[in-house]
C-alpha cells in the first residue's frame, strides 16, 4: 500500500471535474453515502472490487433497517427473514441455559426492523439504489492509495490503467481491513485485542423443503438469531457463537478475538466445527450441506477504537471507522454502518454547497453521529469490554455451567424435599459468584445492561 | 462430570470436503507475503498460522510460514495478529482473490 502520493500543484487543485464525491467500496455504508449525496445532486463514483458489491463481503446475519428504509424504496429489497425469535444461550461443555423471546409485535411490520439477509444480494440492491439515484458504480477496481496536495485529499489511485481519480471528497468506506485509510496515515492499525476473527458457514439441507421451517418452529418469513456464549461455544475465549436462519438457508458461525485465538490449541476453522457438535447446536445443523465457508475480521474497539471521522477532503465511514457494537448482548454494525454513511454523505453535500473541502467544513458528520445512537451507544457500554476481559472465566466458564447444574439441581427428581434441591440450585450459583457479595457487585457492575 | 457424547453429524466437516460457492480467481502474484522472513524464523508462536481461518498461514519446514494464498479468504486476521506487524497484505489484483456468493 503506497502511502499517499504528494505532487506539486499550484494552490488550486485540478480535480477532473467528472465528479464531486470518490466512494472506495460499495458495502452498506459506502452505498448509504453516494445515494444521500446522490440524492442531495452530487456527482459520485463508487468504486468496488469486488467483481459485484457484497462479493467481498460477509457479515454474521442480521440487517437493522431504521435508517436504510427511511433513504430508499425498500418495498423490493431482498430480504431473507425477519427475526421474530432472539434467544440467548450460555453453553458448558455439555449444557445449555438459555433465554428466548419470541414477541408478537415482532411478527408485525416493521418487524422490529431486524432482518437476515445475505450481503451477495442485499449490498448488490443497495448500490443500485445508488445508482438509481444518479451514482456511477464502477466494479472490480481496487482503490490502492489517496492521492494528495498540500496535505488535501484530493483523490485516488487505482489498480487500473492511468487509474488516478481525483475529487474534492473521498469516502472511505473499506471496511475493517482499511489498508487504504491506515496506508494515508488516517488512522492507526488497530489493536489485536480489539479485532474478532469470525468464521461463518452457509448451510444448505439437502433433504427436503420445510427443514428450516420445522427445525426453527417458524412460519412464512419468520426467522431466528440464536446467539451462544460460554466454553462450549468458542472454548477459553471472548465470544460467542451464532446461528441465523436464511430463508432457504442457515448461518452459523463463530466469532472470538484475535488476542485469544492465536492463544487457543485450535483453529477458527475447528473452534466451529466443535460448535457445531455441541449437544445444543448439533441437531440444528444436522445433515446439513455447507455451501459456503468465509471468513471475516470485526473491528471491537468500540467508543475508543473511533479514529478522526474526517481529514481534509476526506471522511471515514462504517467499519472502516470501528463503528461496532458489541456489549455480549447487542451485535450491531449494519445499522451503524448505513446511518454513518448518511450522515457523511449530508456534511459533504452541506460542505459542497459552500464550496469547502476542509476537515472543519465536514465536522457535521462527526457531531451528528455523535448525537446519534451510534456514538451514544458505543460510548454506553465503553466499560464493558475492560469489564468482561476482567469478568472473562466467570462469565465464559463458571457461570454458565453454574446456571446448568443450579436448574439442574432445582428440577431434580428424587425423593427429597424441593427445599434441599432449592438450597443447593442457589449454592450453584452463589458459589460461583462468591456469594450475596458477588453477586451484588457484579450486578452493579453490570447495571447498565439494565438501567 | 462423565460427558454425554457429542454427534458430530456433520457431511463435511474438513477443509478439503467442503462444497462452496466460494469462488476463487488466482490471483497469479501472492498478494501475501513477510517483510523480513528471519523474524518469522525465530518467531516462536507462528500467530499467523493458528488464527487463519482458512489454513492459508501454515507451518513452513524452514520456520517461515508457508502460505497458500491461493485459498485466502481476505479476512486481514494473520495481519492483526502478528506482533512483528511483519505480514504484508495488500489486496489480490483486481478481479482475481474470493468471490462470496451470501456472504
Amino acid at each position: 500500500m503506497s502511502p499517499a502520493l504528494e505532487t506539486d500543484t499550484p494552490d488550486e487543485p485540478n480535480y477532473d471535474d467528472a465528479f464531486d464525491a470518490i466512494v472506495v467500496g460499495a458495502g452498506l455504508a459506502g452505498s448509504a453515502a453516494a445515494l444521500t449525496m446522490a440524492d442531495r445532486g452530487l456527482e459520485v463514483l463508487v468504486i468496488e472490487r469486488g467483481s459485484s458489491p457484497g462479493a467481498k463481503n460477509v457479515f454474521g446475519g442480521v440487517l437493522y433497517t431504521p435508517t436504510i428504509r427511511e433513504l430508499t424504496d425498500f418495498e423490493d429489497a431482498p430480504l431473507e427473514r425477519y427475526v421474530a425469535e432472539r434467544r440467548f444461550s450460555m453453553l458448558s461443555d455439555e449444557d445449555e441455559t438459555a433465554v428466548s423471546l419470541r414477541p408478537g409485535e415482532w411478527h408485525r411490520e416493521p418487524h422490529n426492523d431486524s432482518y437476515t439477509v445475505l450481503r451477495g444480494e442485499f449490498d448488490e440492491w443497495f448500490a443500485e439504489q445508488a445508482v438509481d439515484a444518479g451514482a456511477t458504480l464502477v466494479t472490480e477496481t481496487t482503490v490502492t492509495g489517496l492521492v494528495r496536495e498540500r496535505g488535501r485529499i484530493v483523490g485516488v489511485e487505482t489498480d487500473r490503467p492511468d487509474g488516478t481519480i481525483r475529487a474534492p471528497y473521498v469516502v472511505l468506506a473499506e471496511g475493517g481491513n482499511s489498508l487504504v485509510s491506515e496506508g494515508a496515515n488516517l488512522k492507526e492499525t488497530e489493536r489485536r485485542e480489539n479485532v474478532a476473527v469470525a468464521a461463518k458457514e452457509v448451510l444448505e439441507f439437502p433433504e427436503r423443503d420445510g427443514v428450516i421451517e420445522d427445525r426453527f418452529r417458524l412460519v412464512d418469513d419468520a426467522g431466528v438469531s440464536y446467539h451462544y456464549f460460554g466454553e462450549g461455544a468458542v472454548g477459553d475465549a471472548f465470544g460467542g457463537g451464532f446461528i441465523y436462519t436464511n430463508e432457504d438457508t442457515v448461518s452459523v458461525g463463530v466469532a472470538y478475538r484475535i488476542e485469544d485465538a492465536v492463544a487457543a490449541d485450535q483453529s477458527p476453522e475447528e473452534t466451529l466445527n466443535a460448535f457445531k457438535t455441541h449437544p445444543a447446536v448439533a441437531p440444528l445443523v444436522r445433515n446439513a450441506r455447507t455451501v459456503e465457508y468465509s471468513a471475516k475480521t470485526i473491528p471491537e474497539g468500540g467508543a475508543e477504537s473511533i479514529p478522526d471521522l474526517v481529514h481534509d477532503g476526506a471522511a471515514i465511514v462504517g467499519d472502516a471507522a470501528g463503528l461496532v457494537l458489541n456489549n455480549g448482548v447487542h451485535l450491531e454494525g449494519t445499522n451503524m454502518a448505513v446511518e454513518s454513511g448518511y450522515h457523511a454523505g449530508n456534511a459533504i453535500a452541506r460542505a459542497a454547497d459552500r464550496d469547502r473541502t476542509d476537515a472543519d467544513a465536514l465536522r457535521a458528520y462527526p457531531d451528528a453521529l455523535e448525537e446519534s445512537f451510534v456514538v451514544q451507544n458505543l460510548e454506553r457500554y465503553a466499560w464493558m469490554m475492560d469489564a468482561v476481559e476482567a469478568d472473562r472465566d466467570l462469565l465464559f466458564e463458571d457461570l454458565p455451567r453454574a446456571f446448568a447444574d443450579a436448574g439442574t439441581e432445582y428440577f431434580r427428581i428424587d425423593r427429597d424435599p424441593k427445599e434441599v434441591h432449592a438450597e443447593n440450585a442457589k449454592h450453584a450459583v452463589l458459589d460461583a459468584l462468591g456469594g450475596w457479595s458477588g453477586a451484588a457487585k457484579l450486578a452493579f457492575r453490570y447495571r447498565k445492561m439494565v438501567t | 462430570m462423565s460427558v454425554q457424547p457429542k454427534t458430530p453429524e456433520i457431511t463435511n466437516d474438513s477443509m478439503e470436503d467442503r462444497l462452496y460457492t466460494v469462488k476463487y480467481d488466482d490471483p497469479g502474484d501472492s498478494h501475501l507475503d513477510v517483510k523480513v522472513p528471519d523474524i518469522c524464523a525465530d518467531c516462536e508462536t507462528n500467530d499467523c498460522v493458528s488464527v487463519c481461518p482458512a489454513n492459508v498461514w501454515r507451518e513452513g519446514d524452514d520456520g517461515v510460514p508457508h502460505i497458500a494464498y491461493e485459498n485466502c479468504l481476505e479476512c486481514s486476521s494473520c495481519r492483526f495478529a502478528c506482533p512483528y506487524d511483519n505480514v504484508v497484505w495488500e489486496y489480490p489484483e483486481t478481479g482475481s482473490g474470493v468471490t462470496f456468493k451470501h456472504g
